[in-house]
């Protein structure tokens, strides 16, 4: 079991017969620093404790974070492996269940091929874990169909982030910076609830005058102490970066030098911008032109900004675009690779940095390589000790996925760490999707909608019941503590991983007796690569309070700011964004006159597996509803907390409203994390972002109707 | 113990982590005592925390014909003691603050004892530890004075004082001005 950490200087408090484990939380990309109280005699996890040491967060948690620890020893756990006889789910031994697991999925392969059994992963778990599912599906399967749920989550921020500066790393700049930032711009980030520590930072820097300028169609807990808020329309992002550049460059508040040195398309992106006028960009965006020209302005003049962005820009059909704007506009400013400046995108699941780099993804490689660069897959196959051409080929995105269990391609799926019936779009024609395979196999802890549709359902641990690293929203590697002994029969999805691919005759490529051994091979793996994890080390995380990545040697104690000297693009310079508005994939119609756009509550997380189970954050929200601003209630006569219809040609819900002016009156806002009926996801748009195939979660159009009493 | 506690409401984001939080200290039950409102959720978001006030003089222990509310050394004023309390209610109505809560179940109050097993080693309340925005925080008492003249200073940097009829434009005026478009 893991050592005790607290500093020296740190005073907490330690009960009688209780000890301390330091470890991080389980959900969101920020990875706030805790500790779990653990009774020293029955050894069970009884509470937590502030972590007032970690550098980032400084004791400071959100209600998830506080009652993350209750999800440990929940009754609600799975604890042996269940397979489904005649309907209904019947505990199994781990011999049955893998048996079975082999005779399918050998079965499957031999009939119908390698690439008939795919694997859908998740970033809500280990460096270690996620590096291993990629290898799992590719030497253990052998399989070219593996993606994972970070396709719904980072996949335009790294589309428009590789574009433009050369590499995919969340944040530029190390967020213990952000204190010394001048201005702020946010677009599409309800940062208060879906962040809530980072908030710590961007008032302390308000304290020292700080300006803040906020894009988001709703005034949440920002927008609304924001200096300015552009509350512009769902799915206009482009338009309103078009026209702050646009802005930047008629007021002579582009850093010439900078833009010379370090960027190309200067020329181009001009030209592009030179039709986003105030006032063609406020047609576009329904912001008032005066707001957009005093954002520019107020962010033109600072001498230190930071541009962030999360799913709201990132989910539509051109995320990739409104990334690759918002960056070029701390670009044109001279900002990246400086002081308390730079580009940040809000990471939304715990290790949604680290999970997107090491190989789950249909295309990828560890250390961000590509798995159609031979050169790439020479280097990780003799990592692995397989030839090279035994490297299958890229497979599909998430979503696409479920169009080939459709026409049968695929016929078995292992989801590991996911729930996809949940947190895709349109999830009535995933769920029949996945009512296709012949063969399904889920890893999870909780009963999730999709493990309710598996064959075979495996009990995987939870968090705190391993070792290993995660790597956090600023780019951070930092360590997870294994604070108790796995509850029940269940097991690290890495233990499940190696299990199986012994079965299926692979054995010798998964030969692992902990955690560490993974991420040494991973060190390797990523070698040499983008995001190369060589200098890593599990007592190096200790000692300096985690390590940046890239640490391309031994003695490197990592790189906290990046870009400083040159962009990871091939010529070393940035490439400005040349992207026309092209706005969202659905348009309003008369019956289908209003928009729906989706998002978090502070109390949920993705797809609300875990969530819903603690009794607080059900006590603050049971149900999902409907946000919408009076105005549009008074037409359609509605009153508050009143059951309301929504519909779109692919679904419908039914759910309470609430009224509140902190909406645009066009706009209506439903959170995502509940299931079948509450499922807003029901309604929402699978239409693809033709370069990262991330879904237009955040923009369509959709029916609002009154129930007749 | 020379710390106090400090509440800037207007940094509120409404996250409820002190409520969750407050479930956690060692003596609570696992119930919060403290309190987050919206100001009023049809106009914004804006959200206030409210906990005791650890009144120097303080209304609940005057009305409560039992004695049964403590106040420590330090000024501390505690939940009623179990064996004490014999679950009249008269502190719930004596509060100005809408403090103290009331079990119905076991028929006795319960309120912020300022996490006093923690307080009393000058560790923070674990609502203070928690809380992301700042909104409550445990510090020196100084340092409370030092933010107190802050908060007019930056009064005049912004140079905008709200004024009688315009106080919603500027709820958060610690941190500025709101928008141009509206003066």
């Amino acid at each position: 079991m893991s050592q005790f950490l607290v500093k020296e200087g740190v005073k907490n408090q330690i009960r009688k017969g209780e000890k301390l484990v330091t470890t991080h939380c389980c959900y969101c990309g920020m990875q706030c620093g805790m500790h779990i109280r653990v009774d020293e005699k029955n050894n069970k996890v009884v509470g937590v404790e502030p972590r007032y040491d970690w550098v980032l967060t400084k004791g400071k948690m959100c209600p998830k974070g506080v009652t993350a620890y209750q999800t440990i020893d929940h009754p609600d756990r799975i604890k042996t492996p269940l397979i489904k006889k005649n309907g209904k789910f019947v505990e199994a031994t781990w011999d049955e269940a893998l048996d079975l697991i082999e005779s399918k999925y050998k079965g499957i392969q031999e009939n119908y091929g390698k690439d008939a059994v795919g694997v859908y992963g998740g970033v809500s778990m280990t460096n270690e874990k996620c590096y291993l599912v990629g290898k799992y599906a590719r030497v253990g399967l052998g399989t070219r169909y593996i993606d994972y749920n970070g396709r719904y989550c980072m996949s335009s921020a790294a589309g428009g982030f590789n574009k433009t500066l050369g590499m995919d790393r969340g944040s530029t700049l190390p967020w213990t910076e952000l204190e010394h930032t001048d201005t702020f711009f946010m677009a599409g980030s309800n940062t208060a609830e879906c962040h809530p520590t980072s908030i710590q930072w961007f008032w302390k820097a308000k304290d020292k005058g700080a300006k803040l300028i906020v894009a988001d169609p709703r005034e949440t807990a920002t927008a609304r102490v924001a200096d300015v808020h552009l509350d512009l329309l769902p799915g206009t992002d482009s338009a309103l970066a078009n026209g702050i550049m646009h802005l930047l460059i008629k007021h002579d508040y582009v850093d010439n030098e900078y833009v010379q040195e370090r960027c190309n398309n200067f020329e181009e992106l001009k030209e592009m911008t030179a039709k986003f006028t105030p006032e063609y960009t406020s047609k576009l965006t329904g912001v008032a032109a005066e707001k957009i020209i005093k954002a520019a302005h107020i962010f033109g003049k600072s001498p230190r900004s930071v541009v962030m962005f999360a799913r709201g820009a990132e989910q539509q059909t051109s995320g990739v675009d409104n990334v690759s704007l918002y960056t070029s506009m701390a670009l044109l400013r001279g900002q990246i690779g400086k002081f308390a400046s730079g580009v940040a995108t809000f990471t939304g699941q715990g290790n949604g940095q680290g999970g997107r780099e090491h190989g789950q993804k249909a295309d990828a490689l560890p250390g961000y390589r590509k798995i159609a660069n031979p050169k790439d897959v020479e280097h990780v196959a003799g990592v692995w000790g397989i030839k090279p051409e035994e490297m299958p080929k890229e497979g599909v995105s998430a979503y696409e996925m479920f169009h080939l269990m459709q026409n049968k391609t695929i016929r078995a799926l292992h989801v590991i760490c996911s729930n996809p019936v949940v947190s895709s779009p349109n999830i009535n024609y995933v769920q029949d999707s996945l009512e296709k395979l012949d063969f399904l196999v889920v890893n999870d802890f909780f009963m999730s909608e999709t493990a309710e549709l598996a064959d075979v359902v495996l009990p995987a641990t939870t968090w705190a019941e391993d070792e290993g690293t995660t790597t956090n929203i600023e780019g951070r590697v930092i360590r997870i503590r294994k604070v108790v002994d796995p509850i029940g029969e269940s097991k690290p999805d890495w233990e499940i991983m190696s299990m199986i691919a012994e079965r299926l005759g692979k054995g010798k490529y998964f030969d692992y007796n902990e955690p560490r051994e993974i991420f040494d091979e991973l060190r390797h793996a990523s070698k040499g690569g983008k995001a190369d994890y060589y200098g890593v080390t599990y007592e190096k995380i200790d000692e300096q309070d985690g390590v940046f990545w890239p640490a391309p040697t031994e003695d490197s104690k990592g790189t906290p700011s990046i870009f400083q000297e040159r962009f990871a693009t091939e010529d070393g310079r940035a490439n400005l964004a040349v992207c026309d508005f092209r706005g969202p994939t659905e348009v309003q119609s008369n019956e289908y006159p209003l928009w729906l756009t989706t998002g978090r509550v502070v109390f949920h997380y993705l797809s609300g597996n875990q969530t819903r189970r603690v009794d607080f954050l059900m006590e603050q929200c049971p149900e999902p509803f409907v946000e919408m601003h009076p105005e549009l209630a008074s037409k359609y006569q509605i009153e508050n907390g009143e059951r309301v219809k929504l519909s779109t040609p692919r679904g419908e819900m039914i759910t309470p409203v609430k009224i509140t002016k902190a909406i645009r009156k066009d706009t209506m806002f439903v959170p995502y994390h509940w299931g079948k009926k509450l499922a807003v996801n029901q309604l929402t748009s699978p239409a693809l972002d033709p370069f990262s195939r991330m879904p237009e979660f955040k923009v369509c159009a959709v029916k609002l109707e009154k129930l007749t009493k | 113990m020379n710390k106090i506690m400090y509440l800037e409401f207007e940094r509120c984001i409404g996250c409820r982590a002190c409520q969750a939080a407050c479930r956690e200290c060692g003596d609570h039950d696992a119930k919060e005592r403290n309190y987050v409102e919206y100001v009023d959720f049809t106009e914004s978001r804006q959200t206030f925390p409210m906990l005791c006030m650890q009144c120097k003089d303080p209304a609940c222990a005057r009305v409560c014909p039992a004695n049964a509310i403590q106040i420590t050394d330090e000024g501390v004023v505690l939940s009623a003691m179990e064996e004490k309390c014999i679950g009249c209610r008269n502190c719930t109505f004596g509060c100005p603050f809408g403090i103290p809560k009331f079990d119905f179940e076991t028929n006795k109050m319960y309120k912020c004892d300022m996490c006093y097993d923690r307080t009393r080693h000058d560790i923070a309340p674990m609502c203070a530890s928690v809380c992301p925005s700042d909104a409550i925080r445990f510090i020196d008492f100084d340092e409370m004075q030092q933010l107190r003249r802050k908060r007019t200073q930056m009064n005049l940097v912004e140079g905008k004082k709200p004024q009688e009829g315009n106080k919603w434009d500027y709820v958060p005026e610690f941190f500025g001005v709101y928008t141009d478009s509206q003066s």
